[in-house]
Protein backbone atom coordinates (compact mmCIF):
# COMPACT_ATOMS: atom_id res chain seq x y z
CA UNK A 1 0.00 0.00 0.00
CA UNK A 2 2.91 2.08 0.34
CA UNK A 3 5.14 3.72 -2.58
CA UNK A 4 9.22 3.83 -1.77
CA UNK A 5 11.90 5.84 -3.93
CA UNK A 6 15.64 5.00 -3.33
CA UNK A 7 14.47 3.27 0.01
CA UNK A 8 12.26 6.52 1.51
CA UNK A 9 8.67 5.49 2.07
CA UNK A 10 6.79 8.22 0.23
CA UNK A 11 4.40 10.18 2.07
CA UNK A 12 1.29 11.23 -0.13
CA UNK A 13 -1.58 13.27 0.29
CA UNK A 14 -3.87 10.74 2.10
CA UNK A 15 -1.14 10.20 4.75
CA UNK A 16 -0.79 13.78 5.46
CA UNK A 17 -4.59 14.26 5.84
CA UNK A 18 -3.85 11.43 8.28
CA UNK A 19 -1.32 13.49 10.00
CA UNK A 20 -3.55 16.38 10.30
CA UNK A 21 -6.32 14.18 11.86
CA UNK A 22 -4.03 14.53 15.58
CA UNK A 23 -3.94 18.31 15.24
CA UNK A 24 -7.80 18.57 14.38
CA UNK A 25 -8.07 16.54 17.58
CA UNK A 26 -5.93 18.42 19.63
CA UNK A 27 -7.83 21.43 18.34
CA UNK A 28 -11.41 19.85 19.18
CA UNK A 29 -9.83 19.38 22.89
CA UNK A 30 -8.80 22.90 23.05
CA UNK A 31 -12.47 24.42 22.13
CA UNK A 32 -14.05 21.92 24.56
CA UNK A 33 -11.35 22.85 27.27
CA UNK A 34 -11.42 26.48 26.72
CA UNK A 35 -7.56 26.33 26.08
CA UNK A 36 -8.07 29.28 23.75
CA UNK A 37 -4.66 27.45 21.68
CA UNK A 38 -7.03 26.48 18.51
CA UNK A 39 -6.94 29.70 16.83
CA UNK A 40 -2.69 30.03 17.21
CA UNK A 41 -2.70 26.21 16.27
CA UNK A 42 -4.88 26.38 13.28
CA UNK A 43 -2.72 29.40 11.98
CA UNK A 44 0.64 26.93 12.62
CA UNK A 45 -1.01 24.16 11.03
CA UNK A 46 -1.73 26.40 8.04
CA UNK A 47 1.26 27.88 7.95
CA UNK A 48 3.43 24.84 8.08
CA UNK A 49 2.14 23.40 4.82
CA UNK A 50 2.19 26.61 3.29
CA UNK A 51 5.80 27.07 4.35
CA UNK A 52 7.27 23.61 3.63
CA UNK A 53 5.09 23.12 0.40
CA UNK A 54 6.93 26.06 -1.09
CA UNK A 55 9.76 25.82 0.16
CA UNK A 56 10.52 21.71 -1.43
CA UNK A 57 8.63 23.17 -4.47
CA UNK A 58 11.59 25.72 -4.41
CA UNK A 59 14.03 23.46 -3.56
CA UNK A 60 13.29 21.48 -6.44
CA UNK A 61 13.45 24.04 -8.73
CA UNK A 62 16.79 25.39 -7.75
CA UNK A 63 18.14 22.00 -7.76
CA UNK A 64 16.75 21.89 -11.24
CA UNK A 65 18.29 24.73 -12.87
CA UNK A 66 22.07 24.51 -11.23
CA UNK A 67 23.23 27.97 -11.35
CA UNK A 68 25.76 29.21 -8.49
CA UNK A 69 24.21 32.90 -8.62
CA UNK A 70 20.62 31.48 -7.74
CA UNK A 71 21.98 28.95 -4.54
CA UNK A 72 24.05 32.61 -3.29
CA UNK A 73 20.87 34.51 -3.98
CA UNK A 74 18.92 31.99 -1.58
CA UNK A 75 21.47 32.29 0.95
CA UNK A 76 21.88 36.22 1.05
CA UNK A 77 17.60 36.27 1.38
CA UNK A 78 17.66 33.88 4.12
CA UNK A 79 20.13 36.03 5.80
CA UNK A 80 17.85 38.86 4.82
CA UNK A 81 14.89 36.87 6.77
CA UNK A 82 17.54 35.89 9.64
CA UNK A 83 18.25 39.54 10.47
CA UNK A 84 14.94 40.42 10.35
CA UNK A 85 13.74 38.05 13.46
CA UNK A 86 16.97 39.49 15.24
CA UNK A 87 15.47 42.81 15.24
CA UNK A 88 11.75 41.50 16.27
CA UNK A 89 13.16 39.39 19.07
CA UNK A 90 15.39 42.49 20.78
CA UNK A 91 12.62 45.05 21.56
CA UNK A 92 14.71 46.32 24.35
CA UNK A 93 17.58 47.30 21.27
CA UNK A 94 18.42 50.78 20.28
CA UNK A 95 17.71 51.51 17.16
CA UNK A 96 19.22 51.40 13.64
CA UNK A 97 20.19 47.44 14.48
CA UNK A 98 19.69 46.40 11.28
CA UNK A 99 22.72 46.57 9.45
CA UNK A 100 24.74 45.36 12.35
CA UNK A 101 22.20 41.93 12.66
CA UNK A 102 22.64 41.85 8.97
CA UNK A 103 26.44 42.38 8.34
CA UNK A 104 26.88 39.57 11.54
CA UNK A 105 24.59 37.10 10.12
CA UNK A 106 25.77 37.32 6.89
CA UNK A 107 29.73 37.10 7.70
CA UNK A 108 29.15 34.06 9.58
CA UNK A 109 26.48 32.55 7.28
CA UNK A 110 28.69 33.05 4.43
CA UNK A 111 31.94 32.08 6.00
CA UNK A 112 30.97 29.14 7.76
CA UNK A 113 28.61 27.78 5.20
CA UNK A 114 31.51 27.58 2.88
CA UNK A 115 33.95 26.70 4.52
CA UNK A 116 32.35 23.91 5.77
CA UNK A 117 31.28 22.59 1.84
CA UNK A 118 34.01 23.57 -0.19
CA UNK A 119 37.32 23.05 2.62
CA UNK A 120 35.87 20.04 4.83
CA UNK A 121 33.47 18.22 2.38
CA UNK A 122 34.84 19.17 -0.75
CA UNK A 123 31.78 19.54 -2.98
CA UNK A 124 31.91 19.78 -6.91
CA UNK A 125 30.48 22.19 -8.06
CA UNK A 126 30.99 24.55 -4.70
CA UNK A 127 27.57 25.69 -5.27
CA UNK A 128 25.93 22.05 -5.17
CA UNK A 129 22.52 23.32 -3.66
CA UNK A 130 21.55 19.86 -2.39
CA UNK A 131 24.45 20.06 0.69
CA UNK A 132 25.27 24.20 0.44
CA UNK A 133 21.50 25.40 0.84
CA UNK A 134 20.62 22.63 4.02
CA UNK A 135 24.24 23.39 5.57
CA UNK A 136 23.11 27.59 5.26
CA UNK A 137 19.90 26.84 6.64
CA UNK A 138 21.49 25.12 9.64
CA UNK A 139 24.08 27.69 9.89
CA UNK A 140 21.94 30.71 9.64
CA UNK A 141 18.96 29.61 11.78
CA UNK A 142 21.42 28.14 14.99
CA UNK A 143 23.36 31.49 14.89
CA UNK A 144 20.20 33.62 14.39
CA UNK A 145 18.80 32.20 17.58
CA UNK A 146 22.01 32.96 19.30
CA UNK A 147 22.51 36.63 18.04
CA UNK A 148 18.99 37.55 19.22
CA UNK A 149 19.56 35.62 22.86
CA UNK A 150 22.98 37.23 22.99
CA UNK A 151 21.59 41.12 21.59
CA UNK A 152 18.41 40.72 23.79
CA UNK A 153 20.32 39.94 26.62
CA UNK A 154 23.08 42.72 26.27
CA UNK A 155 20.40 45.44 26.10
CA UNK A 156 18.20 44.21 28.89
CA UNK A 157 21.32 43.40 31.35
CA UNK A 158 22.93 47.11 30.49
CA UNK A 159 19.26 48.78 31.56
CA UNK A 160 19.28 46.13 34.90
CA UNK A 161 22.87 47.12 35.85
CA UNK A 162 22.76 50.98 34.96
CA UNK A 163 23.91 51.66 38.52
CA UNK A 164 27.02 49.77 37.70
CA UNK A 165 27.65 51.20 34.66
CA UNK A 166 27.30 54.74 35.95
CA UNK A 167 29.80 54.07 38.45
CA UNK A 168 32.28 52.42 36.39
CA UNK A 169 32.15 55.46 33.75
CA UNK A 170 32.10 57.77 36.54
CA UNK A 171 35.85 55.88 37.82
CA UNK A 172 36.65 56.28 34.25
CA UNK A 173 35.53 53.57 32.03
CA UNK A 174 35.35 53.74 28.70
CA UNK A 175 32.04 52.08 27.17
CA UNK A 176 33.82 48.59 26.35
CA UNK A 177 34.82 48.43 29.69
CA UNK A 178 31.91 49.30 31.58
CA UNK A 179 29.50 47.19 28.87
CA UNK A 180 31.82 44.48 29.32
CA UNK A 181 30.16 42.23 32.11
CA UNK A 182 27.14 42.68 30.26
CA UNK A 183 28.69 41.78 27.15
CA UNK A 184 30.06 38.10 28.21
CA UNK A 185 27.24 37.14 30.42
CA UNK A 186 24.83 37.75 26.84
CA UNK A 187 27.74 35.46 24.91
CA UNK A 188 27.19 32.71 27.09
CA UNK A 189 23.29 33.31 27.01
CA UNK A 190 23.79 32.93 23.38
CA UNK A 191 25.52 30.08 23.31
CA UNK A 192 24.40 27.74 25.84
CA UNK A 193 21.66 26.31 24.32
CA UNK A 194 24.08 24.93 21.77
CA UNK A 195 26.53 23.66 24.09
CA UNK A 196 23.77 22.17 25.92
CA UNK A 197 22.19 20.73 22.90
CA UNK A 198 25.78 19.22 21.94
CA UNK A 199 26.44 17.87 25.49
CA UNK A 200 23.04 15.87 24.89
CA UNK A 201 23.40 14.81 21.59
CA UNK A 202 23.50 11.26 21.01
CA UNK A 203 22.59 10.64 24.73
CA UNK A 204 19.04 12.39 25.08
CA UNK A 205 18.18 12.66 21.23
CA UNK A 206 19.04 12.16 17.76
CA UNK A 207 19.94 15.20 15.88
CA UNK A 208 17.84 16.45 13.54
CA UNK A 209 20.33 15.79 10.68
CA UNK A 210 21.82 12.82 11.43
CA UNK A 211 17.57 11.40 11.87
CA UNK A 212 17.09 12.68 8.51
CA UNK A 213 19.70 11.12 7.07
CA UNK A 214 18.71 7.88 9.00
CA UNK A 215 15.10 7.87 7.82
CA UNK A 216 16.47 8.36 4.03
CA UNK A 217 18.60 5.11 4.12
CA UNK A 218 22.08 6.17 5.12
CA UNK A 219 24.44 4.25 7.33
CA UNK A 220 24.37 5.42 10.76
CA UNK A 221 28.27 5.87 10.72
CA UNK A 222 28.15 8.20 7.83
CA UNK A 223 25.13 10.00 9.53
CA UNK A 224 27.49 10.42 12.31
CA UNK A 225 30.68 12.25 10.56
CA UNK A 226 27.61 14.50 9.04
CA UNK A 227 26.16 15.22 12.06
CA UNK A 228 29.61 16.27 14.05
CA UNK A 229 30.49 18.80 11.60
CA UNK A 230 27.07 20.45 11.89
CA UNK A 231 27.43 20.92 15.24
CA UNK A 232 30.28 22.23 15.26
CA UNK A 233 29.77 24.03 12.39
CA UNK A 234 26.99 25.33 14.24
CA UNK A 235 28.74 26.19 17.70
CA UNK A 236 31.38 28.43 15.66
CA UNK A 237 28.71 29.97 13.73
CA UNK A 238 26.65 30.64 16.75
CA UNK A 239 29.57 31.77 18.99
CA UNK A 240 30.77 34.04 15.60
CA UNK A 241 27.97 35.80 14.98
CA UNK A 242 27.25 36.42 18.71
CA UNK A 243 30.22 38.30 19.54
CA UNK A 244 30.40 40.46 16.02
CA UNK A 245 26.87 41.11 16.40
CA UNK A 246 27.56 42.48 20.35
CA UNK A 247 31.02 44.25 19.66
CA UNK A 248 29.17 46.01 16.68
CA UNK A 249 26.17 47.52 18.42
CA UNK A 250 26.84 47.55 22.37
CA UNK A 251 28.49 51.38 21.49
CA UNK A 252 24.54 52.70 20.46
CA UNK A 253 23.76 52.82 23.86
CA UNK A 254 26.53 55.04 24.92
CA UNK A 255 26.93 59.29 23.49
CA UNK A 256 29.87 59.70 22.50
CA UNK A 257 31.72 61.04 25.08
CA UNK A 258 31.19 57.71 26.73
CA UNK A 259 28.27 57.78 28.70
CA UNK A 260 25.30 54.97 29.01
CA UNK A 261 21.87 56.23 27.98
CA UNK A 262 19.65 55.68 30.56
CA UNK A 263 15.93 54.96 29.96
CA UNK A 264 15.29 58.70 30.87
CA UNK A 265 17.61 59.50 28.06
CA UNK A 266 16.47 57.90 25.48
CA UNK A 267 14.60 58.91 22.36
CA UNK A 268 11.89 56.80 22.27
CA UNK A 269 11.45 56.20 18.80
CA UNK A 270 12.27 53.16 17.08
CA UNK B 1 45.53 87.39 36.77
CA UNK B 2 43.38 85.71 39.71
CA UNK B 3 43.76 82.00 39.91
CA UNK B 4 41.45 80.29 37.81
CA UNK B 5 39.20 77.90 40.14
CA UNK B 6 39.64 74.48 40.61
CA UNK B 7 36.16 73.32 38.98
CA UNK B 8 34.49 76.10 36.97
CA UNK B 9 30.70 75.30 35.34
CA UNK B 10 29.41 78.30 33.46
CA UNK B 11 25.51 78.71 31.99
CA UNK B 12 25.01 75.15 32.34
CA UNK B 13 21.56 74.21 31.13
CA UNK B 14 20.00 70.64 30.45
CA UNK B 15 16.17 68.95 29.36
CA UNK B 16 15.11 65.84 31.03
CA UNK B 17 12.04 64.37 29.51
CA UNK B 18 10.14 63.79 32.55
CA UNK B 19 6.60 61.95 31.90
CA UNK B 20 6.57 63.07 28.41
CA UNK B 21 7.27 66.82 29.49
CA UNK B 22 10.67 68.82 29.02
CA UNK B 23 11.94 70.10 31.90
CA UNK B 24 14.26 72.59 32.59
CA UNK B 25 16.15 70.53 35.31
CA UNK B 26 18.94 73.31 35.08
CA UNK B 27 18.46 76.84 33.69
CA UNK B 28 21.56 78.44 33.09
CA UNK B 29 23.40 77.20 36.52
CA UNK B 30 26.90 78.70 37.13
CA UNK B 31 29.54 77.30 39.90
CA UNK B 32 33.18 77.29 41.10
CA UNK B 33 34.64 75.23 43.26
CA UNK B 34 38.44 76.65 45.28
CA UNK B 35 40.74 74.09 46.36
CA UNK B 36 39.66 73.63 50.08
CA UNK B 37 36.29 73.82 49.39
CA UNK B 38 33.03 71.81 50.95
CA UNK B 39 30.24 72.62 48.89
CA UNK B 40 26.70 71.30 49.85
CA UNK B 41 24.14 71.51 47.68
CA UNK B 42 20.08 71.10 48.73
CA UNK B 43 16.92 71.29 47.47
CA UNK B 44 13.78 70.00 47.12
CA UNK B 45 13.51 65.97 46.10
CA UNK B 46 13.54 66.24 42.26
CA UNK B 47 15.08 69.72 41.78
CA UNK B 48 18.21 68.28 39.78
CA UNK B 49 20.42 67.71 42.48
CA UNK B 50 22.16 64.22 40.91
CA UNK B 51 21.03 65.75 37.08
CA UNK B 52 23.75 68.53 38.25
CA UNK B 53 26.71 66.76 40.12
CA UNK B 54 26.29 64.19 36.77
CA UNK B 55 26.90 67.63 34.42
CA UNK B 56 29.77 68.46 36.13
CA UNK B 57 31.13 64.86 36.42
CA UNK B 58 30.30 65.06 32.67
CA UNK B 59 28.46 62.30 32.68
CA UNK B 60 25.08 63.79 31.57
CA UNK B 61 24.53 62.99 28.23
CA UNK B 62 22.17 66.16 26.95
CA UNK B 63 23.61 69.27 28.38
CA UNK B 64 24.87 72.50 27.35
CA UNK B 65 27.33 74.97 28.80
CA UNK B 66 31.07 74.92 29.51
CA UNK B 67 32.98 73.23 32.50
CA UNK B 68 36.54 73.90 33.00
CA UNK B 69 39.15 72.05 35.17
CA UNK B 70 41.83 74.48 37.19
CA UNK B 71 41.95 77.09 33.80
CA UNK B 72 41.91 73.81 31.21
CA UNK B 73 38.75 74.05 29.15
CA UNK B 74 36.90 70.70 29.49
CA UNK B 75 37.02 70.46 25.47
CA UNK B 76 40.48 69.72 25.64
CA UNK B 77 40.27 66.90 28.39
CA UNK B 78 39.29 63.52 27.10
CA UNK B 79 36.21 62.11 28.98
CA UNK B 80 37.63 59.92 30.92
CA UNK B 81 40.67 61.16 32.22
CA UNK B 82 37.86 64.18 33.39
CA UNK B 83 35.87 61.45 34.93
CA UNK B 84 39.27 60.63 36.74
CA UNK B 85 39.98 64.16 38.15
CA UNK B 86 36.43 65.29 38.92
CA UNK B 87 35.37 62.00 40.84
CA UNK B 88 31.66 61.23 41.09
CA UNK B 89 30.02 59.07 43.17
CA UNK B 90 26.53 57.98 42.49
CA UNK B 91 24.02 57.74 45.57
CA UNK B 92 23.55 53.81 45.16
CA UNK B 93 26.76 52.28 46.04
CA UNK B 94 27.68 49.80 43.01
CA UNK B 95 28.94 46.89 44.65
CA UNK B 96 30.82 44.43 42.21
CA UNK B 97 31.17 40.57 42.88
CA UNK B 98 34.39 39.98 44.63
CA UNK B 99 36.00 40.91 47.43
CA UNK B 100 36.62 44.00 49.65
CA UNK B 101 40.17 44.39 48.18
CA UNK B 102 38.81 43.45 44.54
CA UNK B 103 36.23 46.42 44.45
CA UNK B 104 38.65 48.49 45.91
CA UNK B 105 40.80 47.92 43.12
CA UNK B 106 38.53 48.03 40.17
CA UNK B 107 39.64 50.99 38.89
CA UNK B 108 43.07 50.09 38.56
CA UNK B 109 41.28 47.25 35.98
CA UNK B 110 40.60 50.07 33.64
CA UNK B 111 42.45 51.28 30.75
CA UNK B 112 42.15 54.89 32.37
CA UNK B 113 45.00 54.24 35.11
CA UNK B 114 47.14 51.39 32.40
CA UNK B 115 50.48 51.58 34.05
CA UNK B 116 49.78 53.14 37.46
CA UNK B 117 50.15 50.59 40.26
CA UNK B 118 47.01 49.43 42.34
CA UNK B 119 47.20 50.46 46.06
CA UNK B 120 48.66 47.23 48.18
CA UNK B 121 46.78 45.44 51.16
CA UNK B 122 48.55 46.92 53.33
CA UNK B 123 47.37 50.81 52.18
CA UNK B 124 43.64 49.36 51.57
CA UNK B 125 43.55 48.14 55.22
CA UNK B 126 44.62 51.59 56.75
CA UNK B 127 42.34 53.80 54.32
CA UNK B 128 39.40 51.11 55.54
CA UNK B 129 40.72 51.99 58.90
CA UNK B 130 40.01 55.57 57.80
CA UNK B 131 36.36 55.39 57.32
CA UNK B 132 36.10 53.52 60.74
CA UNK B 133 35.85 50.32 58.44
CA UNK B 134 37.98 48.50 61.51
CA UNK B 135 36.09 45.20 61.38
CA UNK B 136 35.85 44.54 57.73
CA UNK B 137 38.55 42.24 56.40
CA UNK B 138 40.08 42.67 52.45
CA UNK B 139 38.70 39.18 51.83
CA UNK B 140 34.98 39.65 52.52
CA UNK B 141 32.51 38.90 50.13
CA UNK B 142 31.69 42.80 49.50
CA UNK B 143 27.88 41.59 48.54
CA UNK B 144 27.47 40.80 51.92
CA UNK B 145 28.36 44.09 53.82
CA UNK B 146 25.62 46.11 54.86
CA UNK B 147 24.48 48.65 53.08
CA UNK B 148 26.11 51.46 55.47
CA UNK B 149 29.43 49.37 54.26
CA UNK B 150 29.39 49.39 50.83
CA UNK B 151 28.50 53.00 50.76
CA UNK B 152 32.23 53.46 52.46
CA UNK B 153 34.01 50.81 50.55
CA UNK B 154 32.24 52.51 47.43
CA UNK B 155 33.63 56.42 48.81
CA UNK B 156 37.25 54.43 49.58
CA UNK B 157 37.43 53.25 45.88
CA UNK B 158 37.40 57.14 44.23
CA UNK B 159 38.86 58.97 47.06
CA UNK B 160 41.91 56.82 46.92
CA UNK B 161 42.06 56.65 42.95
CA UNK B 162 43.13 60.45 43.89
CA UNK B 163 40.60 62.95 42.15
CA UNK B 164 40.59 66.96 42.40
CA UNK B 165 37.03 67.20 43.02
CA UNK B 166 34.96 64.88 44.52
CA UNK B 167 31.41 64.82 43.66
CA UNK B 168 29.69 62.96 46.35
CA UNK B 169 25.60 62.03 46.09
CA UNK B 170 24.33 62.09 49.62
CA UNK B 171 27.66 60.35 50.80
CA UNK B 172 26.49 59.89 54.66
CA UNK B 173 22.80 59.01 53.41
CA UNK B 174 23.23 55.27 54.63
CA UNK B 175 25.49 55.95 57.53
CA UNK B 176 25.15 56.32 61.07
CA UNK B 177 26.75 59.01 63.11
CA UNK B 178 29.47 57.61 64.54
CA UNK B 179 30.20 56.63 60.59
CA UNK B 180 29.24 59.75 59.32
CA UNK B 181 31.84 61.86 61.70
CA UNK B 182 34.80 59.33 59.62
CA UNK B 183 34.06 59.79 56.96
CA UNK B 184 33.86 63.93 57.15
CA UNK B 185 36.94 63.61 58.57
CA UNK B 186 38.32 62.30 55.89
CA UNK B 187 36.42 64.56 53.51
CA UNK B 188 37.67 67.01 55.55
CA UNK B 189 41.50 65.79 55.04
CA UNK B 190 40.51 65.74 51.26
CA UNK B 191 39.52 69.34 50.89
CA UNK B 192 42.45 70.21 53.28
CA UNK B 193 45.60 68.85 51.29
CA UNK B 194 43.88 71.00 48.38
CA UNK B 195 41.05 68.92 47.14
CA UNK B 196 36.99 70.41 46.44
CA UNK B 197 34.17 69.03 47.00
CA UNK B 198 30.39 69.43 45.87
CA UNK B 199 27.74 67.53 47.92
CA UNK B 200 24.51 66.58 47.52
CA UNK B 201 22.82 66.45 50.94
CA UNK B 202 19.29 66.17 52.39
CA UNK B 203 20.46 65.83 56.27
CA UNK B 204 21.26 68.90 58.34
CA UNK B 205 24.30 70.67 58.22
CA UNK B 206 27.45 68.84 59.81
CA UNK B 207 29.27 71.67 59.83
CA UNK B 208 31.55 70.73 57.41
CA UNK B 209 30.20 72.43 54.48
CA UNK B 210 32.34 76.05 53.46
CA UNK B 211 29.52 76.91 51.07
CA UNK B 212 25.87 76.35 51.19
CA UNK B 213 23.57 76.42 47.55
CA UNK B 214 20.37 75.85 47.29
CA UNK B 215 19.44 74.45 43.50
CA UNK B 216 15.73 74.64 43.02
CA UNK B 217 13.72 75.63 40.36
CA UNK B 218 16.58 75.20 37.66
CA UNK B 219 18.78 78.08 39.23
CA UNK B 220 21.02 77.14 41.97
CA UNK B 221 21.67 79.90 44.88
CA UNK B 222 24.31 80.60 47.48
CA UNK B 223 22.92 80.36 51.21
CA UNK B 224 24.01 82.80 53.72
CA UNK B 225 25.75 81.82 56.42
CA UNK B 226 27.49 79.04 54.77
CA UNK B 227 30.82 79.34 56.78
CA UNK B 228 31.23 76.47 59.42
CA UNK B 229 29.01 76.67 61.68
CA UNK B 230 29.79 78.44 65.48
CA UNK B 231 29.71 75.03 67.15
CA UNK B 232 32.32 73.37 64.21
CA UNK B 233 35.60 73.54 66.04
CA UNK B 234 38.25 72.76 63.21
CA UNK B 235 40.22 75.40 62.41
CA UNK B 236 39.49 76.88 58.97
CA UNK B 237 42.59 78.19 57.65
CA UNK B 238 42.89 78.28 53.93
CA UNK B 239 45.16 75.24 52.80
CA UNK B 240 48.26 75.62 52.77
CA UNK B 241 49.05 74.22 49.13
CA UNK B 242 46.30 75.53 47.38
CA UNK B 243 49.07 76.56 44.75
CA UNK B 244 50.71 73.74 44.35
CA UNK B 245 47.51 72.15 43.09
CA UNK B 246 45.79 74.48 40.95
CA UNK B 247 49.40 75.20 39.31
Amino acid sequence: MTDTVGGVILIGPAQLALATLFVVFVGILSIRLSLGITRDLAVATVRTYVQLLALGFILRWVFGIDSSWLVVGLVLLMVLAAARIILKRSPDAPPGLFGSAFVSMALTGFLITFAVTGVIIQVEPWYLPQYVIPLAGMVIGNSMNGIALALERMFSDLDRREDEVLALTALGATPWEAAHPAIRDALRAGLIPTINSMAAAGIVFIPGMMSGQILAGADPVTATGYQIVVMLMVAAATALGSVMALVLTYRRRFTEDGVFLETGFRDETR
Amino acid sequence: MPEPALLAASDLVALLRVDGREVRVLDGVSFELEPGAIADITGPSGSGKTTFLRALARLLPEVTGSLSLAGTPAEQIAPSAWRNSVALLPQKPAIFSGSVAENLRIPWTLKVRHGASAPTDEALRLALLGVALTDVDLERDAARLSVGQQARVALLRVLLTGPRVLLLDEPDAALDDASADAVGARLREFADAGGAIARVRHHRSDGLATHRYLLSGGSLGAIPGGAPAPEFLHDHTPPSNAEEVSS
